[in-house]
Formats: structure tokens, sequence, C-alpha cells
């Protein structure tokens, strides 16, 4: 199949190191498709790339290519995704006619992907390429007619469950009152949902860690004061009230004995009912984006960069990506936020690595606007082997926190201002988002960096758990003096270390 | 400022019913009804929060602003708003409140105002409505003078007749009443479960309490009141919220718990006695000598002149057992504290930034304006609309700048309720109109709100078409994605109109808001194109802020073409056209439901399956489908067939398990139902013109199916299979 297109042929290149100009970029941007070829998609000769509809909304590795799933409810299977030359990449249609799919698994030789009403599972029986059977792998909620009563996954988790998160009803037509919405769950071995828990809102993307844990991320909005990104689990709550209604449901795993009460800060709510949980990382609003979506462990041993072990996490008004570091106090998930990477051409929903460690970023702009001028994009970052430099990890510490950094820092550069901290919380209230609040400024003191270079302890006075921590780093710069293109973490301190 | 909200959290009040007026409720039930709140009460009566109390606890004045923002500690600002809404400047001049606070017109008292409710009320005012404002003006008169007083007031207007309707409808009131914003002011019904989260208290600190309405007057004066309150309250404190007569009748009959549905079976307001000329003649000479006439308009009667405080000193009106003749307020402590300290200071306090003037008339029920007010967190959550566009698609705007942000004329018409100035139709709260007010209020945001040094935009006639890709999606800061464009709707959230926005706006205001979106509406969900000032598009007139933001300014004031990137839908193109194989598309599909699976044959016969049921639903003939909706519409809204020609069949009592479909060489589809525990495999294709349903199963009965109506059909059974075939006449 002919590509043409003379805007693609351009590799675009972001840095994710804005230091002198001759290092080499970390991440090398190659453009796929974009949203600015004439025809449409109703035209014979329609190609994804052409016309405004390849919407990313799922993506799998599925054999040797790249699955891809659209808005529009068609499959296409791209050839040859890796190659440095587009006329080497070749698109064939998979499937179509499918209800709003949100999310692309593979599974062995089929792919499963969501509809509004089901999972289906895609087979190609007679091996043409093409699908020909689309069988009901999983229902079981309610679709009530609301646009906005989406469905996402399946995601594997490390046990091999697959979990499907259901999206809210909003607006015309919303009946959050049966059928799971705004719940997260697997499939149970005869397809039907095992609602596992709830209190979500949009959780438009989810993702394993190394663990095998399952994560999800939500939106900013009613009940859900900034963007979180929460472990994935049965029987826990997650915040949003307005999911509460299907536990009069046959079938609820369990019952809650109270609500969280509303109108408080939120480490207050989080105590004020059972089951009611804290996102593992808070992404506050605006400073780390608007509206998280899919989540992609980098598991790639060094492939892609130094970042290995942590969570890539797409972010959709932004038109970029952030990473988010994990680990485990007390048996449970807290960490940090980083941004990643910026400047992409559309709203970031889906992220996909292939097996030799190159990432795919799959864009669209529908429904809502993004900084970003195209209406959709496929693009795929290949890293350099070029260290960024940046704060890899932040890790809590019984008094302070400790930093690594990817390349060992200059020392001179550690003034007494290097770091500042502040923590904050929100407001849990059924109004829209929150405001940061309860802020408190921070004394920072005792920094000491490591024989490394590379990580750095400080003290950090009257921590609060369940607040998230701001950290400001100015001036800092590595010991080849490249400069921080992110110099700021949030680390959401739900438990102190002991 | 930050809202504060009251310590103390009121309880629920007594229950009200109709056949039990005041019946009241011991505490330990009130709260057991609050627990089981979710569940639906089961007690008939409609509860307010903000229902009648009868005790004395409540004999404060009630102003909402006083209560919101000075409760803390007397202020002078306090003060000056006491002194404007217990309405002391009608008698003794010098409020900063822009607007005057007055009482009610007094006409046709006798048709609308029980009067055993008006004589308590005068010898009580709190007693008819807890809070009220209104002094007590009657202590030290005999029981003689009282009655001459209300026969005076009963004889007052032209006599006014109702228009009954023909219908009062308490459940749709409910609804208005929550929705409209009644709720920014007045307490909630108990069992209303708000839109957002079920809060389960409600601080009735901020909440204007009603009269006991079934006390007070009759259902059909009460509607008429709702249908324009501005004709009996001309200061605007109740304002006009625009029902019309039905929607105005159906509130009524919530708030008055009337469950009939026909209004003349509703009480009406029992006649008032007879009475003498002469009783007449002294009630209206006490009411002139107590000077009612100057906060309410009574017909023959005029006030006084100003009565100057340096005549009557701090303590008149102020003492807590004030002489006959004088008002009687029963202040609290700080209340007094407050008035006393703008007393003292009362040439220094002007209201420069609005704020006295906006808590006096409560517009901070539903508005922000620096910062301050808007919704309070109980409120909040009865605020509805388009939940798309996040709070700003529920909540009304703020009013920081406004006088800088819209333009005269047009803050006019908003502020008069003008409908066309409405421009945003995803707000369930009705903008109350200010007709009588509107120029004085529009003049006085801007003056107040004036702002020295403000840059214009940058007006090139040639960044005309740069200005309609910066608009559109190709290329451009996508606007159309959110914002309709006239008729055009937005391609995602449908936030509003972009092409009028030169008739509302202030070009300088305009400016300022792109730059930074966020500083202006807090929470919006519009991104910033240029953060701090930088374009993030560079290709277009160079990446200059200015000329961008000026040339999209110029597109919409030229007011031709639409932005880049609208569909062009004209011509079919999104029309699905089986021309070799069945094409199959999953959608929304009217009558046959959110699982529709449709399949479109070569040959014009084309049908819609159920994947709820798992039954054929539908079959139709001629034109098959068209995708746009199904594809691009963000809302998804139900499609339905092309063709004319269209056969429903009825639905199934028994649903099957639908399990997916399979597609054979040729693209037919064979659908794959579980009933009952045994699967069936039904089959369908078109040949000459004739659909074919063939259905297989493994063993036992045949199943029942049902046919689409009025369309002929020939059978054919084998075993375990059974085939139709449907024709036309």
């Amino acid at each position: 199949m002919k590509i043409l297109t003379a805007v693609w042929a351009t590799i675009a290149v972001i840095t994710l190191s804005v230091s002198a100009e001759e290092v080499t970029p970390a991440y090398e941007v190659f453009e796929l498709m974009s949203a600015s070829s004439p025809s449409d998609s109703r035209s014979k000769e329609w190609q994804p790339g052409d016309g405004i509809t390849m919407e990313v909304s799922g993506m799998a590795w599925f054999k040797e290519s790249l699955a891809v799933a659209i808005r529009k409810g068609e499959i296409w299977l791209i050839d040859s995704p890796l190659s440095l030359d587009k006329e080497n990449i070749t698109y064939r249609k998979f499937a179509s006619g499918l209800h709003e799919p949100l999310g692309l698994t593979a599974d062995g030789d089929d792919l499963l992907v969501s509809q509004r009403g089901e999972i289906t599972r895609l087979k190609d029986s007679k091996g043409d390429g093409t699908a020909d059977a689309f069988l009901t792998e999983c229902d079981g909620w309610n679709v009530s007619g609301n646009y906005h009563a989406y469905a996402y996954g399946p995601e594997r988790d490390g046990a091999n469950n697959l979990w499907v998160t259901l999206n809210l009803g909003m607006g015309a037509l919303t009946n959050n009152r049966i059928g799971w919405r705004g719940w997260g769950g697997t499939i149970g071995e005869d397809g039907a949902f095992q609602p596992k828990s709830l209190g979500m809102r949009s959780p438009s993307g989810m993702g394993r860690d190394l663990a095998g844990e399952m994560f999800f991320s939500d939106q900013q909005g009613t009940w859900i004061p900034a963007t979180p990104i929460y472990h994935l689990r049965p029987g826990v709550f997650y915040g949003n009230q307005e999911s509460v209604e299907s536990l009069k449901m046959p079938g609820a795993p369990f019952q809650m004995a109270s609500f969280p009460k509303a109108n408080v800060p939120y480490p207050e709510a989080l105590s004020s009912a059972p089951r009611f949980v804290p996102p593992a990382v808070w992404l506050p609003y605006n400073k780390m984006g608007r509206s998280a979506t899919d989540i992609e462990l980098i598991d790639q041993d060094g492939r892609f960069g130094p970042f290995d072990g942590q969570l890539l996490v797409g972010e959709f008004t932004n038109s970029a990506i952030n990473r988010v570091f994990l680990e485990k106090v007390d048996g449970e998930y807290q960490g940090a936020c980083f941004p990643f990477m910026r400047g992409l051409p559309a709203a970031v929903i889906r992220l996909c690595f292939s097996p030799q460690g190159q990432l795919f970023v799959g864009m669209t702009n529908r429904g809502w606007s993004s900084l970003g001028n195209r209406s959709y994009g496929l693009q795929r970052l290949d890293y350099s082997g070029s260290t960024p430099f940046a704060i890899q990890e932040m890790r809590a510490k019984p008094d302070g926190f400790e930093l690594l950094f990817t390349a060992p820092i200059d020392a001179a550069t550690l003034s007494d201002t290097a770091f500042a901290v502040s923590s904050y919380t929100y407001k849990y209230s059924s109004a829209y988002g929150s405001a940061e609040i309860l802020t408190k400024q921070h004394a920072v003191s005792g920094l000491v960096v490591a024989d490394d270079g590379k990580t750095v302890r400080f003290r950090v006075a009257e921590m609060r758990a369940l607040f998230v921590h701001e950290l400001r780093t100015s001036g800092i710069q590595s010991t080849s003096g490249a400069k921080l293109e992110y110099p700021n973490a949030y680390y959401t301190l739900n438990r102190i270390p002991k | 400022m930050k809202l504060r909200r009251s310590d103390q959290k009121i309880q629920p009040p007594p229950v009200r019913s109709v056949t039990k007026p005041n019946l009241v409720w011991p505490s330990f039930l009130r709260l057991f009804r609050y627990s089981i709140r979710p569940f639906k009460a089961t007690i008939g009566a409609v509860v307010l929060y903000g229902g009648v109390f009868t005790s004395a606890v409540h004999a404060q004045p009630h102003v909402v602003g006083y209560a919101r923002f000075h409760s803390e500690k007397p202020t002078k600002e306090g003060g000056a708003l006491l002194f404007s809404e217990l309405a002391c400047a009608n008698c003794h001049g010098g409020s900063p409140v822009k607007i005057s606070r007055k009482g009610p017109n007094l006409i046709d008292l006798g048709q609308r105002i029980e009067r055993d409710w008006l004589v308590k009320f005068l010898r009580k005012p709190e007693s008819g409505r807890k809070g009220s404002t209104m002094p007590s003006m009657l202590h030290g008169l005999k029981d003689g003078q009282i009655e001459a007083v209300v026969a005076f007031l009963g004889k007052r207007g032209k006599g006014i007749k109702f228009r009954t309707e023909r219908h009062a409808n308490a459940e749709r009131g409910s609804a208005l009443y929550h929705e409209k914003g009644c709720v920014a002011c007045h307490a909630p019904t108990v069992d209303f479960k708000s839109p957002h989260g079920n809060g389960d208290s409600f601080d009735l600190a901020l909440a204007i309490s009603h009269p006991d309405l079934n006390a007070k007057t009759s259902l059909e004066a009460l509607g008429l009141f709702l249908r324009d309150p501005s004709k009996y309250r001309v200061d605007g404190r109740m304002p006009h919220i625009q029902l019309n007569t039905q929607e105005a009748m159906d509130v009524a009959a919530h708030l008055m718990d009337f469950q009939a549905s026909d209004p003349r079976e509703a009480v009406s307001v029992k006649e008032w006695p007879k009475v003498g000329v002469k009783l007449v003649a002294e009630g209206k000479a006490l009411v002139q000598k107590m000077n009612c006439a100057a906060c309410h308009s009574i017909p023959e009667v005029t006030p006084l002149d100003v009565i100057p405080l340096k005549s009557t000193g701090l303590t008149h009106c102020l003492s807590s057992e004030p002489q006959a003749g004088t008002p009687h307020y029963k202040l609290t402590k700080s209340q007094r504290e407050s008035l006393i300290l703008f007393l003292e200071a009362q040439d220094e306090i002007e209201d420069k930034t609005g704020h006295l003037t906006l808590s006096a008339m409560n517009c901070y029920a539903c508005h922000d304006r620096n910062g301050v007010g808007g919704p309070s967190p109980d409120t909040n959550r009865f605020f509805v609309g388009n939940e798309a566009l996040g709070d700003s698609g529920r909540l009304p705007p703020p009013l920081t700048g406004i006088g800088h942000k819209l333009k005269r004329d047009w803050l006019i018409g908003a502020l008069a309720g003008e409908p066309e100035k409405g421009v945003r139709p995803y707000l369930k709260t009705q903008m109350p109109a200010y007709a009588a007010h509107a120029s004085t209020f529009a003049d006085w945001f801007v003056k107040i709100d004036q702002k020295d040094g403000v840059r214009t935009l940058i007006d090139r006639p040639d960044d005309l078409e740069a200005g309609r890709k910066l608009l559109g999606i190709n290329g451009g800061v996508n606007c159309i994605t959110c914002h309709n464009w006239g008729d055009q709707k937005a391609l995602g959230i449908p936030a509003l109109d972009l092409s009028s926005l030169n008739e509302r706006l202030q070009p300088s205001w305009f400016r300022s808001y792109l730059l930074n979106p966020a500083e202006y509406r807090p929470g919006t969900l519009m991104p910033s194109f240029w953060p701090e000032g930088h374009s993030s598009i560079k290709d277009v007139l160079e990446g200059d802020s200015e000329r961008q933001i000026g040339a999209i300014w110029k597109f919409i004031k030229n007011g031709e073409g639409l932005p880049e990137g609208f569909a062009n839908r004209l011509g079919g193109q999104f029309e699905l056209l089986p021309r070799d194989r069945p094409i199959i598309q999953r959608t929304f599909l009217e009558k046959t439901g959110t699982k529709a699976i449709l399949v479109g044959f070569p040959g014009e016969v084309h049908l819609a399956f159920d994947g709820d049921s798992g039954f054929l639903s539908m079959v139709w003939r001629g034109r098959f489908f068209d995708a746009y909706d199904t594809w691009f519409t963000r809302a998804a809204p139900f499609g339905q067939p092309l063709g004319d020609e269209v056969y429903e069949v009825p639905k199934p009592g028994t649903k099957g398990r639908f399990r997916g479909y399979e597609l054979d060489e040729g693209g037919n589809p064979t659908f794959i139902v579980n009933r009952g525990g045994r699967e069936f495999r039904e089959r369908f294709s078109v040949a000459e013109g004739q659909l074919i349903r063939e259905v297989r199963w493994v063993e036992g009965d045949p199943p029942k199916l049902r046919h689409p109506k009025n369309v002929l059909k020939s059978e054919a059974s084998g075993e375990n299979i059974l085939t139709y075939t449907y024709f036309w006449k």
C-alpha cells in the first residue's frame, strides 16, 4: 500500500534536555502520520493518515505489526512500523463497524477490543488478514445511550486478569444508578463483567507495573480534585460518589458502611470512610497537565533510556507525556511524577511499546481540545542512546527525600536554594476539581550528595502524610553542563516511611 | 476574602404539611430522616430545610451577605450592608449600596394574603417569616389601631384577577425549583437528591427561609407572584426569574405541597371582613405616621422627608426596647455593633469594588467576583448544566471585571434578562431579569471596572485569513473543537458560540483573556494557547501572539465564512453504500437501542439486529445509513435508517444472550445467541432483493421467532434448521 503525502517525510526532533545544541537529543521523533491530508474518510482511496479520522483510541503489538484502533470504529494493522523509511510502512484494515473502540489488547492470535457495550474478541480464522468473527468476550454493564459512558480496556495484569473500566455518564441520557458506571472490574470466566471496585469518573487509561499490579488514571472533575493515578485492585472506593448506586445491584462484590465526608480536606475525607483510598500519585492540575490517559510501563532494559520500571502516562490537553516513579511504603504504592516530553502534535491518548523498545504515541483531539494543533497523529519515539539529564527517582525518607539524577551533578550548582519544598492537598467535594489547599512551605536542610554524584539526600521539616510534596529545583546542572528541562517533581506522600 | 461557613450546622426544620400545619418533629426523628434520605423518605409531606420556625431563636433579621461575610466579628462594612438591607437608609438616607432595599408593594393584599397571617406578621415579623428584615412597628399600638392599619392595607389596590391554570404539577415544580436556581438563595427540599453527590446536610445560615406559605397565601396568588415577582418586589432582592405561567404554578404547587393537579381544588385566600370607612381612615393616618411608605409603595400614602441621623442619635432604632413608632429590630449584638461602626464611619464608606451591592443583592449566591462568593459548598451541588464543560458548564460565570469584559449595551441586556443575551444555553440556572435596575447596574459596573492602559488589538487587513486558520483545527488553535460557531456545532464539547463574540466582548478583555484564561475563569477547561504570551503556533503570522489574537478577533468581527475544519457534510459523503459486500456498523439506533448492529446489503435490503435482546429488530429497504453521527458527533445521537420503507419486528418477551457474529466469505453475518442455555445461529443474506434468514441449532425445539410486520414470507424447515425468505408486495 502506497503512502504518499510529503508532509510525513519529516523527522521532527524534540529534545529532552535543552542544553548545548550539539548534544544529541535523547529521543528522536518519527512521525508516521498526521492530520493534514485533504481527502476524507469516505473516499475509496482513503487510508489512515488521509483525511481527518486517524484518531488513535487503542494500540497493541500484534504478531509483527502494530494494531491501531481508531475512534471511528476501525482497526488497522501497520506493517513494518519500525522502519525508518515511510515507503516501507504499510497499512491493512483488519476490522470495521465497531462502536467507539477505546482499548485494544492482543490475546494470542486474536485481538480483544472494547466497544460501548462489550469487549469483543476478533478472530481471523481464515488467515486472510481481516477479522471474520466478532465474538462477545465480556458484557454486562449498562449502556444508557449517554455519549460519555465509555468502556476502556481490556488490560492484562501480571496474574492474567483482564481489566475493564467504565466511564460515568455525564449529561443527557445519563444513568449512573445501574450497571456499574464508574466501576472497574475483570472479565469473568463466563464472559460476565466482574465488578471489583468503584468511585471512578473517567478512567481512560490502564497499565501494569513491573510487579504485574494494575494502575489506572482518572480525570479531574466532580469528586476528583486533581489528576490521579490509582492502584487498581478489588474492594476499594476511589472517591467519586456518582458510582455508588450500583452497590444496590445483585452482584455487588461488597457494601460500603458509609461514604466519605464531603467538603473537607482530602486527608480528613480519607479517614471518614472505610475502603476509600488515595491515588498512588497525584498529578497536580496545570503543573503536570490536565488530563491523564494511557499508562505504559517502561520495561526495556535500557533500550528506552534510564527509566526502566517507571510508568509513562499520556497527557491529553497539554499534548504531552508524563513519567511516574512508584515505590511501596508500608505495602502501599506512592511516588512522584515528572514531565517527560511536551510539544506533541495532538492530545496523547494511547502509548504502546514495540518489542524492540520504541514507543508509539497515539493521539487525537477528538472531543476536547489540546495544545497540539493537529487533530490527530501517530508518532514513534526512538531512544538515541544519549542519556537525558533528569530527576530519575524521588524517594521518600523518614525525614526528607532522596533524589537520583540520571547523571552526576555539578556540586557547585547546588546552592542553598537549589531545593524548595511545599506541600498541599485538595478539597474532597462534589465540585469540579479543587484548588490546592492548606499549602505550606517547608524548610530544607542537610543536603548530602553521595559518592556516585547522582544521589542527593535532604531533610524536609514537618513533612505531612497524605499531602502532595512539591519539589522545585533551581540552577542544578550536570557535570557536563546540562540543565534540567523539567526542574520540578511532585511526590504524593501518602505515608511517611519509618 | 474567603467564604466562611457558620460553625453551627442548623438542623432541618419542622416538617410542614397541608393537613397538619406546623407539625413539629422531635429532633431525634429529624436526624433519623436525614440518615435514611438516600432511600426516600416515607413521609408524604414536602419538607423544606427553610420551613417555618416559630421559635424566637431566629428573631434576628437574616441578611445573607452579612451572614456570609461578616458573621465572625462586627465590621463597618457589615454595618453598611445592614444599614441598606434593614432599610435604615430609606428613612435616614446615606447608603453606599447601589440599589435601594424596599419592602413589597402593599397592593391587593386582600386578594393575595391571609389576613390572620398578616396580623401575626405585623405583630411579630419573625413569626411570619423566620429571619424577616421587616422591623416590628406596631409595639405600643392598641389592638384597635392594629385593626385599623390592616383594614386600610386591605383596601389598597385595584383587585387582581387570577388566571387559573388547568394544571399545577408539584413534581415538575420541584424539578424547576432545584434546577432554575431557587436553591441558590433558598433551601432545597430534604428528599430531593442533588445531582452531584449525596451530601446529607445543608448549612441553613445562607438560605433565605420561606414563610409558611399555606398560612400566608394561596396557590394562585403565589403562582402569580412567582410569574413576575418584580411586580410586587421592586428592589430585585427576590428577582424575576422568568418563569412562564405554567412553570410559576408548578413551583407554587411544589412550595405549597399541592398534590392535586387542578388548581381550582386549592384553598383560596379567605375573604377579609368588611370594614367601615372610619376605621380605614384611621388606619391610613397611622400608616402615614409610621412612615410605612418609606419602604413600601402604598397607594395614597407618601413617604416622609429624610430623618437625619443627627436628630435621632445612634441609639434611637438600635435600642433593644425602642419607643412606640420607632422600628424595633431584634438585632444580635454583632449586628448592632456593626451598625454602630458603620454609622461612625458612614461618610467614608463607598462601594468601590461592588462587594457591598453584590452582597446586598445576593449576586454572590451564583456568581464569584474577585474570588469572593459564588455557590457555597452546599449549594454548588445543585447547579446543573452540561458537565462536559466542567464547572463552566453548570456554574454561572464570574463577575470579575464584568464592566470591563462586556460591552455596555450587552451588559444592560444581560441584566435585563433579554433572552438573546443569554449565551450559555447549557446552564440550567436562570439569570434573573433586573429590568428596572439594568442600566444603573451596568453603568456602575462599567465605572468601577474601568482599567487604565489596556492594550488594544492589532488590526491588520491582511490577517483575516490567518484568523480563519487560527480558529480552525488544521494548524490552528482548535477553537472550534470546543466552541460552537453559529449554527455549526463544535467538533467536541459544545462551549459557547464564538461567532457573535465581538458583539458581547470588549476587544481588550478578549486579548487579556486569551493570554491567560485561568486568570479570568479559574477552573476553566480552556487551555492557554499563548502561555506567558508565547504562541504555541509558530507558523502563522510568524508566531506573533498579538497579531494572532488580533487576527482571530478580526475574522469573528468580519462575520463572513467558517473557521477551517468544519466537516463538509454535503453530498452524503458519510452515507454507507453497500456495493460489493455487506457493511456492518454498530451504533445507537432509535427504537432498537444502544447495542444495534446494522447490516447493509447490496440490493437495498438492510436490517438492524439488537445486540441487547439478541433478536432481529428492524428491516428496511432503500438507502442504508448515514454514519456521520456514529463516527464523528461527540454527543452520539441515536441514528435511524435512511430508507423510508421500514418494517419493525415486535420486541421479544424474553431476551437472549448475544454472543457475537461471524462473517462468511461473502461478508454475510451469522449472529450467535444463547437462549435458555442453547446456542442459536442466525444467518442473514440477500438474494434478488429478498432477505433470507436461516436459523440453526444443535438439538431440541425450534426457537420462537418474530418477523418484520407487513412483510411477506415463505418458510422452509429441515432438521434443526428453519429458513425464512422475506419479500415485498
